[in-house]
C-alpha cells in the first residue's frame, strides 16, 4: 500500500474513533441525567414510603397505651363515662 | 395534687395537675384553648367555623388552622374504622332533633323529628375535601359534618399535652369522661372509675383502673339520650343506615396511646357490636365493654373487675 493511503486511512481510523468516543460521552452523559431525573422522581415516593415510625403510628393505626390500664381500687380522682 | 371543675361544651370538665400552686395557669391554657375549639367546631353556634361551612353549599371554604386539624382527626378516626366513626353524620343527627345544646334537646323531649321518613346513610368522609395546606374545605353532596365524636377528645389530648409543657407537671384532664394525660404521673398512676354516665356519683357501678400516660374514653348509648317521636334515640350514630346504633354494648370503656384514638375505638365498638371484640382483640387494645344485661367483656390486658365491682 503505497505511504499517503496508509496515513489517510490511520487518519481517518482516529477520526472515527474520536466521533464514537464523543457520541459515548454524549450518550453517557445522558443516561446520567435521565438517571437523576428518575432518582429525583421515585426517590420522592420512595422517602414518603419511608416516612418517620412515629409519624406512620399517628396515622397509620390506632396507638395502643404505653402500657394497660392498672387495677386499682376505691372510687378515682375523675369518672369516665359517657356525657 | 391540686383540681378544679368547670363547665364546658355543655358537660362537665375536670382538671387536676400534680404541682400545688400551678391549677390557675393550668386553668387558664384550657380555657383559652378550649374556647378556640368551641368557636372552630361547635355545631351549635352559628358563627363558628363549622356552621359557616354546613352552610357553604358545597363551596370551597376557608378555615383556620385549628379546624384543619379536627377535621384531619376526624377523618383519619374515619380512616381507622373503615367508616364506622364518621364525621357526615351532621345532618342524620339535626334530623333526630340534636340540633341545639343538649340540654335544650331533652328539655323539648318528644318533638316530632325534624326530618320525615328514614334518613339512610350519611354522605360519607370521602365527601369531605380538606386541603390541609392551603386550609379549605369543600363539603359534597350535601355533607353535613359533627365533629362531636372525636374533637372533645382532641381537646383533651391538647390541653393536657399543652399544660404539661407550659406548667412542666403531670395533668389529666376530663372533658364529659374524654381522659387525657401528660406529663409526669403521680407515683400509681392516675385513677379513674369507668362507669356508664361520666356524671355519676363515685359509688355507682362500675371499676377503677389507673393510667398513666395517653388518653381514656367510654362511649354509651344510654346517657345522651332524648325521645323524638315517641322513641328513645341516642348520639351514636351508624353511618351504614343514619340511625341510632343498634348495639348489643350499652358501654364501653378503650384505653389507648391517646384520647383520640381510645374515643374513636370506643365509639367504633358501640356501632360494630359483638364484632367489636374481635376487633379490639388484634389490634391489641385495652377495653372493657358492657352489654345491656351488664355482663362485661374485657380485652387486651384490661384488668379484671374487682369482684366488688359491678358493671
Amino acid at each position: 500500500m503505497p505511504q499517503h493511503d496508509i496515513r489517510t486511512a490511520v487518519r481517518d481510523r482516529e477520526a472515527g474513533l474520536a466521533k464514537i468516543t464523543a457520541l459515548s460521552w454524549r450518550a453517557g452523559a445522558a443516561a446520567v441525567a435521565v438517571a437523576g431525573l428518575l432518582t429525583a422522581a421515585l426517590g420522592h415516593h420512595s422517602s414518603a414510603r419511608a416516612a418517620p415510625a412515629e409519624h406512620r403510628d399517628n396515622h397509620g393505626s390506632i396507638v395502643i397505651p404505653a402500657q394497660p390500664p392498672g387495677q386499682a381500687a376505691g372510687t378515682g380522682q375523675v369518672t369516665s363515662g359517657a356525657s | 395534687m391540686t383540681r378544679d371543675t368547670f363547665e364546658v361544651f355543655g358537660t362537665t370538665a375536670v382538671l387536676l395537675v400534680t404541682r400545688p400552686g400551678a391549677i390557675g395557669q393550668a386553668r387558664s391554657i384550657a380555657d383559652r384553648l378550649l374556647a378556640e375549639i368551641d368557636l372552630a367546631c361547635s355545631r351549635f353556634r352559628p358563627d363558628s367555623e363549622l356552621s359557616r361551612l354546613n352552610a357553604a353549599g358545597g363551596e370551597p371554604t376557608p378555615v383556620s388552622a385549628i379546624f384543619a386539624d379536627l377535621l384531619a382527626v376526624a377523618l383519619r378516626a374515619a380512616r381507622l374504622t373503615g367508616g364506622d366513626v364518621d364525621p357526615t353524620c351532621g345532618r342524620a343527627l339535626a334530623g333526630l332533633g340534636y340540633d341545639q345544646d343538649f340540654a335544650d334537646v331533652r328539655a323539648a323531649g318528644g318533638a316530632p323529628p325534624r326530618l320525615t321518613g328514614p334518613v339512610g346513610p350519611v354522605p360519607g368522609w370521602a365527601r369531605v375535601q380538606l386541603d390541609r395546606g392551603g386550609r379549605r374545605v369543600r363539603l359534597e353532596h350535601g355533607a353535613q359534618l359533627d365533629l362531636g365524636a372525636t374533637a372533645k377528645a382532641r381537646a383533651a389530648d391538647k390541653c393536657a399535652e399543652q399544660i404539661a409543657d407550659r406548667v412542666d407537671c403531670g395533668v389529666l384532664i376530663s372533658l364529659g369522661g374524654d381522659v387525657g394525660v401528660a406529663g409526669q404521673p403521680p407515683p400509681d398512676g392516675w385513677p379513674i372509675r369507668v362507669t356508664d354516665d361520666h356524671a355519676a356519683p363515685a359509688w355507682a357501678a362500675g371499676q377503677t383502673v389507673t393510667i398513666t400516660s395517653g388518653g381514656l374514653a367510654t362511649s354509651s348509648t344510654t346517657v345522651r339520650t332524648w325521645t323524638v317521636g315517641g322513641r328513645q334515640v341516642h348520639h351514636i350514630i351508624d353511618p351504614a343506615t343514619g340511625e341510632p346504633a343498634r348495639s348489643c354494648w350499652r358501654t364501653v370503656s378503650v384505653a389507648a396511646g391517646t384520647c383520640v384514638d381510645a374515643n374513636t375505638a370506643s365509639t367504633a365498638a358501640i356501632i360494630r357490636g359483638a364484632a367489636a371484640l374481635d376487633w379490639l382483640h388484634a389490634i391489641g387494645l385495652p377495653a372493657r365493654l358492657v352489654r345491656h344485661d351488664g355482663t362485661v367483656e374485657t380485652t387486651a390486658g384490661w384488668p379484671y373487675d374487682d369482684p366488688g365491682d359491678a358493671a
